[in-house]
């Protein structure tokens, strides 16, 4: 059996050894306790004895300085077998019994984190870079151990939303998204991508309704009216009146209003947008609902507004009326957390049919977001037609 | 101008350089006159007996020489031969020593060096191979360092015996015969206590490893160059810590495996690893792991080599840190 | 107090043996067969065999570093089979091969060996007194060498053992040597037994070359101690022939010894010595003292394949964290 010889280590703090003379020739037969060989090592040199009897092998130039352990000969019962040997079946420390597998890192504490809450799992680093881009962590699915989000979930999320290749051209002006910008920004990606928001459209014949406004003894604005049939649809459907707390839709008695209304940008070419809240619409009259709106959208435009006009919706009416071209139907994007929001645009005159007559009337097009996580199709459809009824029929509208 | 000198020579060097500089600086311990390490190796021969001591084996007489001597405006470098044989004396060098210019009010400076070889990897067992710069980092007013590489050694043994305050700067005897480029003597330079160096650059992972740990650090980033890009950081000092730098590596790769071989418990990567916890914890984006000596007396025999920090243990926790 | 023959006998007979054994360990290193330290104790084997060889299984034995106390528990019926497993890391090993060459023998109350030097005197004083406590006459065998004395709990253990008359028996071997300082340099007495005279403590100096006339004094300071006559200094003017551990150089001072100087000591080897005066005093042949060498020679092969046919001790962590605390 061919057996390796190695540098022995014959001090404390020998790390390696030269062999500075053989002391028998290569292929000798060498016996138990013959001298070998000198070795030097940083301090001290030795005669090292042969720890067997056998022919042996010399793997090292005189001369030449190796570390501890390394092979540095080998001992066969014959010159035969000595021919055979190569250093490459000795690259282990000779015949030990198998190293233990390495230990978990920091040993005998736990590699794994025992799942103590049922919380998602999400890294400091991940958390951060989600909420400064506005990305709801809660709508990932983690990539890192235990199903952790981690950062690249993050970036892989955002680059799918991001379009990287920028035009050429001179730049009229660069808009930085943050300030108001960049909260608008972060608050409306943040909504597409944390729910599950879809619109309907349709139009609501307004004729009479407008006849009836012209027939009341103060102005009142549409956007009053619509709040008011806002109320009306929600006591039938009260789950398009609610928000998403967690895992949770709260559904409120009051019905707060939100109001999206269109402010004066950062910079020149933007513009801002403020959600102004009018609370507890229930309780108010048309007039109520008129004066208190008029009074809202002053104080949000002079910047005159408290905390109070700002937080707290249940229910968004987003309007484009006046602005957009008539009969624009869109896809709003919802106030998270709210539900539902409804955004009509400018009225247009159509022909329609009235029995069986073709009539001019002045329809009204509305749409309708809303979260199919909260409200099914089912009862957004009922929410729809109680709201269109109330504005084909508005006489209800009024107390 | 520079050469290659061994680790340890580099360390004698720089005793050389500064007892030839200062009149003040000796050497005191057990049988460095005859060098039973390399780096008091002829010194005896050229500054005398007298800044050459050699003490009989009895540990508080000998530290009590480096410790009134320094009192006195001396700078002694003492020298326990083996890291473990500062606990023979313990009180002396760690709460007398911490303790002395605070507590004092600030009168007086106590500049005193205190070195000694440590680590694994000599089939000694627990009394030769414990590391001790953990225990000392844990009292105050003591500065505590340990060098890498033979150009750090020798600028922080310089560093630490210029300093006017207790310095524990043990050395690993694994790297004693490691090889690398000192300038010249000509050339004077110091490596700053309290700074950290980033021995290798990277971005997805950071490893803060220290003097033979380093070195196996660096073989594992090596292995794994076109897996994961590692970023290698020897702290270099323990006591005053360089955060600064390690914050800064974690901006960029945002995970950190701590190698210090040391206990687990109570060890100076734990100490860290809180500090990361606290000063850079959304810059994580995986707990900070610790490969370290698990909680037992290092054994001897061939048990070593697999329960202290080694490459194969490194590897695994970046592979892990990465997930 | 004069030695029997057959007591004689068996001096000389542990004298061979520690010779041999020590010699099997100087050979082991330069084959490779060794890890970790050896300090070797050539000329200075007898001071152990002297203080041991009458020791009973129930005294406390700390043997001393130099010659990782072979020579010591070899006379007190420890098998040094187990301690060579252990030095080579082996499972059989006394200490199932994890204290590198740190023994332990408990059930022969040799209960540890550490590298720090002095680390012998606390617990000689907790041995002393619980056996003085126990009133059955067990003895405490305390044997270190002249650089031990240097500690300043060598003086703390001569102090309360001379104060409570606590039986043991402080044995010094002194070489000389401590690595390479010498005890001329480190003491200012010549005599490290004089350290006794400050304590009251009875104190004696002895040839330890000379196994016999180290265990006479020996059997006297065991017998007072058994008896409750309380602690003796025993300090034994030996030899190191050799440099303190394999792997450093032979210095004394910063100078190395010379080969003259070396030679000059070996003519004092032990053995020597020995050999000749059994010789002399006609008890035995060349004959005789060769088949005690034979047998030793024999008893030695037999240790050295316990250990080579041994396997190599590697538990797997989780083991080795459990055997951290006792049950």
């Amino acid at each position: 059996m061919v057996k390796a010889y190695r540098m022995p280590k014959l001090a404390m703090a020998m790390n390696e050894g030269t062999v500075t003379e053989w002391l028998v020739e290569d292929g000798a037969f060498v016996e138990l306790a013959q001298p070998l060989a000198t070795v030097e090592t940083e301090k001290v040199a030795y005669e090292v004895e042969s720890p067997e009897a056998g022919y042996f092998r010399r793997m090292l130039e005189e001369g030449d300085t190796v570390d501890c352990d390394v092979v540095i000969g080998f001992f066969g019962d014959s010159l035969e077998e000595l021919g055979e040997a190569t250093l490459d079946e000795f690259s282990d420390l000779g015949d030990q019994s198998d190293t233990p597998e390495a230990i978990d890192t920091a040993s005998d504490s736990p590699t794994h984190e025992k799942n103590f809450s049922e919380r998602q799992k999400v890294s400091p680093a991940a958390r951060k870079k989600a909420t400064q881009s506005g990305i709801n962590v809660s709508t990932l699915q983690g990539t890192g151990p235990d199903g952790r989000v981690v950062l690249r979930d993050i970036e892989t999320a955002l680059v799918s939303l991001q379009d990287l290749s920028l035009p050429a051209g001179t730049v009229l002006a660069r808009v930085p998204m943050t300030g108001m910008r960049g909260q608008i920004a972060g608050r409306m990606q943040q909504s597409l991508l944390a729910g599950a928001q879809l619109t309907a459209n349709w139009e609501s014949d307004i004729t009479e309704l407008l006849a009836l406004k012209d027939n009341l003894p103060t102005r009142i604005s549409v956007n009053s009216l619509l709040v008011r049939a806002l109320v009306l649809a929600i006591r039938e459907v009260p789950m398009a009146n609610a928000c998403f707390e967690g895992d949770s839709i709260i559904l409120y008695e009051s019905i707060n209003v939100g109001i999206a209304i269109s402010v004066e940008g950062d910079s020149t070419y933007d513009t801002g947008l403020k959600v102004g809240v009018l609370p507890n619409a229930e309780s108010l009259t048309l007039v109520e609902i008129d004066v208190q709106l008029k009074a809202l959208i002053d104080r949000i435009r002079n910047n005159a507004a408290d905390s109070k006009d700002l937080v707290g919706s249940t229910v968004t009416l987003s309007s484009t009326a006046g602005i957009g071209p008539p009969g624009l139907m869109s896809t709003p994007i919802l106030n998270s957390p709210n539900v539902a929001l409804l955004g009509p645009s400018t009225p247009v005159k159509r022909p329609v049919v009235v029995g069986d007559d073709i009539v001019v009337r002045t329809l009204l097009p509305l749409s309708f977001t809303f979260d199919h996580r909260a409200l099914d199709g089912e009862p957004a459809a009922r929410f729809m037609r109680a709201l269109h009824d109330v504005l084909e029929s508005p006489a209800g509208l009024l107390d | 101008m520079s050469r290659i000198i061994t680790f340890i020579d580099a360390i004698q060097e720089a005793i050389a350089e500064e007892m030839r500089a200062d009149e003040s600086v000796f050497v005191v311990g057990q049988d460095v006159r005859g060098a039973i390490f390399p780096h008091t190796a002829n010194l005896v021969e050229q500054f005398g007996p007298d800044r050459v001591v050699d003490t009989p084996i009895a540990e508080s007489g000998m530290y009590g020489v480096a410790f009134g001597a320094a009192q006195e405006g001396m700078r002694p470098i003492c020298d326990f031969m083996f890291g473990g044989f500062t606990y023979v004396t313990f009180s002396e060098v760690s709460v007398t020593t911490g303790q002395y210019h605070f507590l004092h009010g600030s009168q007086k400076p106590l500049p005193l060096v205190i070195t000694a070889g440590v680590g694994t990897g000599q089939r000694l067992a627990n009394d030769h191979a414990m590391s001790i710069h953990g225990t000392f980092a844990h009292h105050p007013g003591i500065k505590v360092a340990m060098p890498s590489t033979p150009y750090d050694a020798k600028g922080m043994f310089k560093a630490a015996i210029r300093d006017n305050n207790p310095v524990v700067i043990p050395w690993h005897m694994g790297i004693m015969m490691l090889k690398g480029e000192v300038p010249d003597p000509s050339e004077d330079y110091l490596v700053p206590l309290g700074s950290a160096d980033v021995k290798r650059e990277g971005s997805e992972v950071t490893v803060l490893a220290n003097s033979l740990q380093l070195q196996h650090a660096l073989k594992v980033a090596e292995a794994l160059v076109s897996e994961i890009s590692v970023e290698v950081i020897d702290p270099r000092s323990f006591v005053p810590f360089d955060m600064d730098t390690l914050l800064a590596s974690l901006a960029k790769t945002n995970r950190l495996v701590i190698v210090d071989e040391d206990w687990e418990s109570g060890g100076f990567a734990a100490t860290v690893s809180a500090r990361v916890m606290e000063q850079g914890f959304d810059l994580l984006d995986a707990p900070v792991l610790r490969v370290t000596l698990p909680n037992m007396p290092v054994p001897g025999g061939y048990m070593e080599e697999y329960v202290a920090p080694n490459p194969e243990r490194i590897e695994a926790a970046i592979r892990q840190v990465c997930a | 107090m004069s030695l029997s023959l057959a007591q004689k006998k068996l001096l000389f007979t542990n004298l061979t043996r520690a010779d041999v054994f020590n010699q099997m360990m100087y050979r082991r290193m330069m084959q490779g067969k060794l890890i970790g330290f050896y300090h070797p104790a050539e000329g200075g084997i007898a001071p152990g065999v002297g203080a041991c060889t009458f020791l009973n299984q129930d005294d406390n034995l700390s043997p001393h570093h130099r010659g990782h106390g072979i020579a010591h528990m070899l006379c007190k019926g420890i098998d040094i089979k187990y301690y060579l497993a252990e030095h080579t890391g082996k499972v059989s090993g006394c200490c199932q091969g994890r204290s590198a060459f740190h023994f332990s023998f408990p059930d022969h109350k040799v209960y540890l060996m550490s590298g720090f030097i002095g680390y012998n005197f606390a617990p000689v004083v907790g041995w002393g007194w619980a056996a003085k406590r126990r009133g059955q006459g067990q003895v405490v065998m305390n044997c270190s060498g002249d650089g031990s004395y240097g500690q300043g709990r060598a003086h703390e253990a001569l102090l309360m053992a001379q104060n409570w008359q606590l039986p043991v028996i402080f044995f010094c071997e002194n070489n000389g040597m401590s690595i390479f300082s010498t005890a001329n340099e480190m003491h200012p007495m010549p005599d490290i037994a004089s350290l006794a005279d400050g304590f009251g403590m009875p104190s004696v100096v002895v040839d330890g070359q000379n196994v016999f006339e180290v265990a006479e004094a020996c059997l006297g300071a065991i017998a007072s101690a058994r008896k409750g006559d309380g602690p003796t200094f025993i300090e034994a003017k030996t030899l190191r022939f050799k440099e303190h551990d394999i792997g450093t150089p032979d210095l004394s001072g910063w100078t190395e010894r010379s080969e003259d100087e070396l030679a000059q000591l070996r003519e004092r080897d032990p053995m020597k010595v020995a050999t000749e005066i059994v010789l002399a005093e006609g008890w035995m042949t060349t004959d005789d003292v060769d088949s005690i060498r034979e047998a030793a020679l024999l008893e030695v092969a037999k240790v050295e394949a316990f250990a080579d046919e041994s396997d190599i001790s590697r538990p797997p962590v989780e083991d080795l964290l459990q055997a951290v605390f006792a049950e």
